[in-house]
């Protein structure tokens, strides 16, 4: 229902649109609707990058130079086809976004920000000085326009043109968005380390959101020189990357907002000329008050507007109306039988400097069992974690799951492999709904690729929904069902914790790796948490958990590992580990004669 | 049948009133940098010109009994705003010619927009060659110019460089942008014209305050004369690099080098070293006078008078132009300009200004050498400029 | 060769100096808050602007006059200084409480936006009130030429070093001897702590704007009369800045000074050996620099706790 209304409504703006060249021949307001399409197709990409993917980026402007160039270029001296130079034109600025990606993937803040202007500056100083090629200030002119039979494109055609890239764009950046691609980008802005361990690989989107940025701007670079036929390097300045950030910042980050932005940017910079004496404070006096008045941008304000005026309903007759088949575990490959050795380490070892938190360590995971890790603080439990999902390398030793090492692997990787996990310090999707949440989890099982997203192909819809019914199986597992639209974020402590763990179940692990899962629950929850990952267990999950709530070990686990200063002290059966002496003087101390008791059931230590 | 003969009279009567009042007004736009970059206070002072001859034209009975309005657009120096303002003046506000832009790179972003909508435009102060050349095989070419074309500055100084330097030993040193590389091109074919080859052309960042290391080498080179291009700023560096380095050899400059910002910042000695190319100052004639004081009550930091000057005798010239023809129609007032005779502006007296084959309304007849004395500038004379040949400026 | 090796280097050390100076401003606020003030270069050329005008008031001229060299003393350009220091400061706060304040904590990066909106509005006031020809400003200490083994040096050049060392050494000083600096670091390392501590750290907070715009406005008024004050001449001093800043490590004011005289020198070193590729042989410098060392030359990695 909802894509009809939208299919509607996109069919009806071009209907518009496209009358206007045909009620007006002013050259000049043909020329702005112009801009208006050129600058919504540079911020549509734009958005990708700085709104979903969290990249701001103040270089694009050098983007804008190579697809404006190669189209020159290609038509101007290389006598191309203008139709072929345009294409062209796109593909090199997306390969040119591959090279502003690679050092921009390994800073972030302000050092991301110098990156891209470096970027931007290098290419604007290349193009202006490098006059052989690219005739500075001169500049390029004999560059060839589109055709429409054979003619070059006049003011109303260019205009229809700029439509139909336009409508194209935000058809296929929407279906893009809507899906695992949008969810993946917002995932990697919000929480990489945790997007990393669910599956998503960050580096691969970090540069996919770089090149559909750098592609959509290549397109306007080349449609600017081909509709004037002419380009000089004045054209690439500092200014044009601040001006698309600027677009995409007004018009706020929903898939709307580039168009917005564009749209009064546009008219505003093409009337505030009448008034030169006043143009610039305009300019800038709009911007602080834009960002004042309206921090989630236009479109953030408008949606505020309308939610107000009662025009969106919110709710949403959801498919968890109706009832969910309970959560049926499909593990990636052949089931492992009970018993078998699911994750081994040799001689593990990981010293910062002085400090060695993992030494020496030898450790075996059994399928089908539920293993906990315990020791003091400080004992290097969440190190072990982090070296087993990848996130941190070891210094020396080996690792293997399911028979194949994953030393130096990547974490996403291991995450394909089948190992999950969750966080200590919560690493939710706090600005996404729960169940978005969880369909990042399901992220690598979605098969369709990027192309069928792009081009909104069944498969991909198909996905979704399935994706859709998976993940409230996953929330009803867990008895989060009715938060499922509820922003992650905003829910109690003690059912975000349930939701990490409803993500990390959706990666539908082998192996799931839980970090001090009872951090911060009063005894009830820690009551149900031991149901919890007895059903877990159930399902044919193998867990290792960090806790300190010695109740919630004893309970629930079938082998217990015992850390201290980085070894293994102890392991074994909980009841046998409890009375090792060894351990009782790791939590206790050997001086205190007295105390020598074994710790007992529902006493909590700290 | 009566009352609509009646009704039909009044409707037509009212129709042409209306038409007539509503075309009554004559608009020719305005459309160069006056905000966005150095080039700045060039177009400033062009737009003050510019106002100043509409005011003449209009207190004089307008052009053909009808009032001039001047529309001004401000380009920000970048040519994406420079193209949309000519197509907002040409489209939108309907002009009938357009005098402008101040940075040659903006002219040449929007060249074929006049050009294709025959609408002639006279050029008052950008001095990139290519622009009025650029359709000179058209039938008609749109674009004129009243200003120091670059090649023609260059024609004179090669001329005075090629006489004066002894072993005809001479160098380039030009700023980094079109300019300046535009002249180097120029200034190099002229030389060769002369069969001299420049012993160094070397480049500088206009913004640079050290151009020591580029002077060096042209010192090793062994260069006695050095034409430099460059604005006031980057050329008054210059100088103060060449006395850094203790290295004078004669040095010759551009126009823009008129500008009173060059002094100030050379100091008065050094100021009186550069021998520049000049056409008009504030104190050539009483009306060059005249104009300057008016440019100063809403410009009192004038550094630039040549291009309130060049920018008046462009409006006046597409006053004539019009006046001749009797029409605003573009392609008649294009072909009126060619054939111009007696319009008085404040440089000259312009008799046939532009044919058929040549806009360019001031070259290298109308410009002399001239230099700095204290806080104006003074014509520049030794036994080489007397000895002037009109055959030595070849360009 | 060698001569102009030296001339080059004192050039760029000169330069360097005021991208330290600039960069330190950026480090000073990044660090209490997180935020900078993009629009840092019209600060630069407010301050250089002010300068000129208290030098013309102060010699009886109207304030867009011109000056003569004899009008500049030492004295007279101490005071137009104290002017400058005192005028950007005041906009300082002005810009913290109108365009950072407002958008601290947000994610996104909206404080740029609103920053650099600032600074267009700064950039077009003094477009208005000064008018876009450039302004010369004398030295104070003449312009003859001195030598020094064979280089031509600006005495102004040498004023510039001397002064930008002193302040950067002065701030080095206080930040870490004095009371007052040990509170600025506990605001920077955690500001929810520091006031649990009775530390006033909105007062902290301010007084680094305030600091970061007065260095930004002594740069205008140092580089004034080697470079003339221009309205157009912020945005690339300021993108050097933050440059420096950036390779030198961002978060430690050692690594901004060290980053604005490596950057001066390299910039006027290749500009010796080709002026063209000075800039583009900076920034790729700088991009080369962040991909091995993301934290800049100086900077501490700051590992996030997993």
């Amino acid at each position: 229902m909802n894509q009809y209304k939208h299919l509607l409504g996109v069919v009806a703006f071009a209907a518009l649109v496209g009358l206007i060249p045909l009620v007006t021949d002013n050259g000049f307001y043909l020329k702005v609707l112009f801009l208006i399409g050129v600058n919504y197709l540079a911020a549509a990409g734009l958005n990708v990058l700085v709104g979903y993917a969290g990249q701001k980026s103040l270089g694009h402007a050098g983007l804008f130079a190579v697809g404006a160039y190669t189209a020159a270029l290609f038509t101007a001296k290389l006598g191309w086809n203008p139709w072929l130079a345009f294409a062209a034109a796109g593909a090199m600025a997306g390969l040119f976004g591959v090279v502003i990606a690679l050092p921009a993937l390994r800073v972030k803040g302000p050092a991301l920000a110098m990156v891209t202007i470096g970027f931007g500056v290098v290419v604007e100083k290349v193009v202006s000085e490098w006059q052989d090629v690219f005739a500075g200030q001169q500049g390029i002119y004999g560059v060839l326009p589109l055709t429409f039979g054979g003619e070059p494109l006049d003011a109303r055609q260019w205009v229809w043109v700029v439509l139909a890239l336009g409508i194209a764009a935000h058809l296929m950046l929407r279906f893009l968005l809507r899906g695992k691609y949008g969810r993946a980008f917002m995932a990697v802005n919000t929480a990489e380390v945790a997007a990393e361990s669910v599956g998503v690989s960050v580096y691969k989107y970090k540069v996919l959101a770089f090149v559909i940025s750098a592609v959509t701007c290549g397109f306007a670079g080349a449609l600017i020189t081909q509709q004037n036929q002419y380009i000089n390097s004045d054209f690439i300045t500092f200014n044009l990357s601040v001006f698309f950030l600027l677009i995409v910042l007004f018009g706020g980050r929903s898939v709307y907002g580039p168009l917005l932005g564009a749209v009064v940017l546009t008219l505003l910079d093409a009337f505030l000329a009448r008034w030169p004496g006043v143009q610039h404070f305009t300019y800038g006096a709009l911007l602080l008050f834009a960002l004042y008045a309206m921090p989630n941008g236009l479109s953030g304000a408008l949606t505020s507007l309308f939610r107000r005026l009662r025009w969106y309903d919110r709710r949403v007759p959801g498919p968890e109306r109706a009832p969910i088949a309970p959560w049926r575990l499909q593990v990636a490959g052949d089931a492992v039988p009970g018993g078998e050795v699911l994750l081994r380490t040799q001689g593990l070892y990981k010293a910062y400097g002085g400090v060695v938190p993992t030494n020496n360590l030898d450790i075996e995971i059994q399928s089908g069992h539920v293993h906990s890790l315990i020791g003091p603080n400080g004992a290097g439990k969440t190190t072990l974690l982090n070296i087993l999902s990848g996130i941190v390398p070891p210094s020396k030793g080996t690792m293997e799951f399911r028979g194949r090492s994953t030393v130096g692997q990547p974490v996403y990787r291991i995450c394909n492999m089948g190992l999950g996990r969750t966080f200590q310090n919560l690493k939710l999707f706090a600005d996404m709904s729960v169940i978005d949440n969880v369909k990042v989890g399901l992220h690598q099982h979605i098969r369709t690729g990027f192309w069928s997203y792009l081009l909104g192909l069944p498969a991909a819809a198909r996905d979704e929904a399935r994706a859709t019914a998976e993940s409230l199986q996953i929330l009803q597992f867990l008895g989060l069902q009715e938060h499922a639209r509820a922003l992650a974020g905003s829910l109690p402590y003690g059912l975000q914790r349930r939701v990490e763990l409803a993500r990390a179940l959706a990666t539908r692990p082998t192996l799931l790796l839980l970090d001090e899962p009872a951090a911060g629950l009063n005894p009830q929850e820690t009551g149900e948490l031991v149901e919890v990952i007895r059903s877990i267990r159930d399902l044919g999950i193998t867990i290792l958990l960090i806790e300190h709530h010695m109740d919630l070990v004893m309970a629930i686990s079938d082998h217990v590992i015992v850390l201290d200063y980085g070894e293994k002290i102890a392991e074994g059966a909980p009841l046998a580990v409890q009375s090792n002496p060894r351990v009782i003087a790791a939590y206790l101390g050997t001086d205190d004669e007295e105390e020598a008791a074994p710790m007992g059931l529902g006493e909590s230590h700290v | 049948m009566n009352w609509f003969k009646g009704f039909a009279k009044t409707a037509i009567a009212a129709a042409v009133v209306s038409g007539t009042a509503y075309a009554q007004d004559i608009k020719i736009g305005y459309n160069a940098d006056m905000s966005g970059s150095g080039v700045a206070e060039l177009g400033i002072s062009g737009r003050w010109g510019f106002e100043a001859a509409i005011e003449d034209i209009n207190k004089a009975g307008g052009i053909l009994g009808r009032k001039v309005v001047g529309v001004i657009r401000d380009d920000l120096g970048t040519p994406p705003k420079s193209i949309q303002n000519m197509t907002e003046l040409i489209d939108n506000e309907k002009v009938s010619a357009v005098v402008g832009p101040a940075n040659s790179g903006n002219a040449l972003a929007w060249l074929h927009l006049p050009q294709q909508k025959k609408i002639p435009v006279v050029v008052p102060i950008a001095t990139g060659s290519e622009i009025t050349t650029r359709y000179a095989n058209d039938a008609q070419n749109y674009l004129f110019r009243i200003s120091m074309v670059d090649r023609e500055q260059s024609a004179l100084l090669a001329a005075y460089a090629v006489k004066h330097s002894a072993g005809k030993k001479i160098a380039v040193l030009a700023d980094s942008t079109g300019y300046g590389q535009g002249g180097t091109k120029d200034a190099t074919a002229i030389l060769e014209l002369h069969g001299v080859k420049p012993v160094a052309v070397e480049k500088f960042g206009p913004k640079d305050t050290d151009i020591t290391s580029q002077l060096s080498k042209i010192k090793a080179a062994g260069a006695d004369t050095v034409i430099v291009y460059g604005l006031a700023d980057g050329t008054a560096q210059v100088l103060r690099s060449m006395e850094k380095i203790n290295y004078l050899p004669t040095t010759l400059g551009a126009w823009g080098n008129l500008s009173s910002l060059f002094p100030k910042m050379t100091g008065a000695k050094l100021s009186e070293h550069l021998i520049m190319a000049a056409s008009t100052t504030e104190d050539t004639n009483a009306k060059t006078k005249a104009l300057g004081e008016r440019v100063r009550k809403n410009f009192p930091t004038l550094t630039t008078f040549p291009c309130a000057a060049q920018s008046y005798d462009s409006v006046m010239l597409i006053a004539a132009a019009m006046k001749q023809a009797n029409s605003t129609d573009g392609a008649k007032v294009a072909a009126a300009l060619e054939n111009l005779q007696g319009v008085e502006g404040v440089i000259k007296t312009y008799n046939k200004p532009f044919t058929k084959t040549m806009h360019e309304g001031l070259n290298v007849n109308d410009f002399y050498l001239a230099r700095w004395k204290g806080d104006t500038v003074v014509k520049f004379e030794d036994s080489v400029t007397k000895g002037f040949q009109p055959a030595d400026f070849k360009k | 060769m060698a001569v102009s090796i030296l001339q080059a280097m004192f050039s760029g050390l000169a330069l360097g100096s005021i991208y330290a100076l600039v960069a330190l401003g950026f480090n000073i606020t990044h660090n209490t808050t997180k935020t900078f003030n993009f629009g840092q270069g019209e600060f630069l050329v407010a301050g250089a602007f002010i300068a000129v005008s208290t030098l013309l008031l102060l010699a009886g001229h109207d304030f867009k006059g011109t000056l003569q060299q004899a009008e500049v003393t030492l004295a007279r350009y101490g005071l137009s200084l104290i002017a400058t220091v005192v005028i950007m400061g005041l906009l300082g706060v002005v810009v913290y409480y109108a365009a950072i304040r407002p958008f601290i904590g947000q994610p996104g990066l909206a404080w740029v936006m609103s920053t650099i909106g600032f600074g267009i509005i700064i950039q077009n006031i003094a477009l208005a009130i000064w008018g876009p020809s450039p302004m010369v400003m004398p030295s104070p200490l003449g312009s003859e030429v001195l030598r020094i083994g064979g280089a031509g040096v600006l005495p102004q050049e040498i004023l510039v070093l001397c002064v930008s060392i002193a302040l950067m050494l002065c701030l080095d000083v206080v930040m870490r001897r004095t009371r007052l600096g040990k509170a600025v670091r506990a605001v920077a390392q955690s500001s929810t702590a520091a006031t649990l501590m009775g530390i006033n750290v909105t007062a902290i907070v301010v007084l680094a704007f305030v600091v970061s715009a007065s260095l930004a406005g002594i740069a205008g008024l140092l580089i004034a009369p080697i470079t003339t004050a221009s309205v157009f001449m912020g945005l690339t001093l300021a993108l050097k800045a933050f440059s420096s800043a950036i390779v030198g490590g961002l978060s430690n004011p050692r690594g901004c000074m060290l980053g604005g005289f490596l950057l001066g020198l390299i910039e006027a070193m290749v500009g010796l050996w080709h002026a063209e590729l000075r800039e583009i042989s900076i920034f790729l410098l700088i991009i080369f620099v962040l991909v091995l060392k993301p934290e800049g030359l100086l900077g501490q990695r700051v590992v996030e706790k997993v």
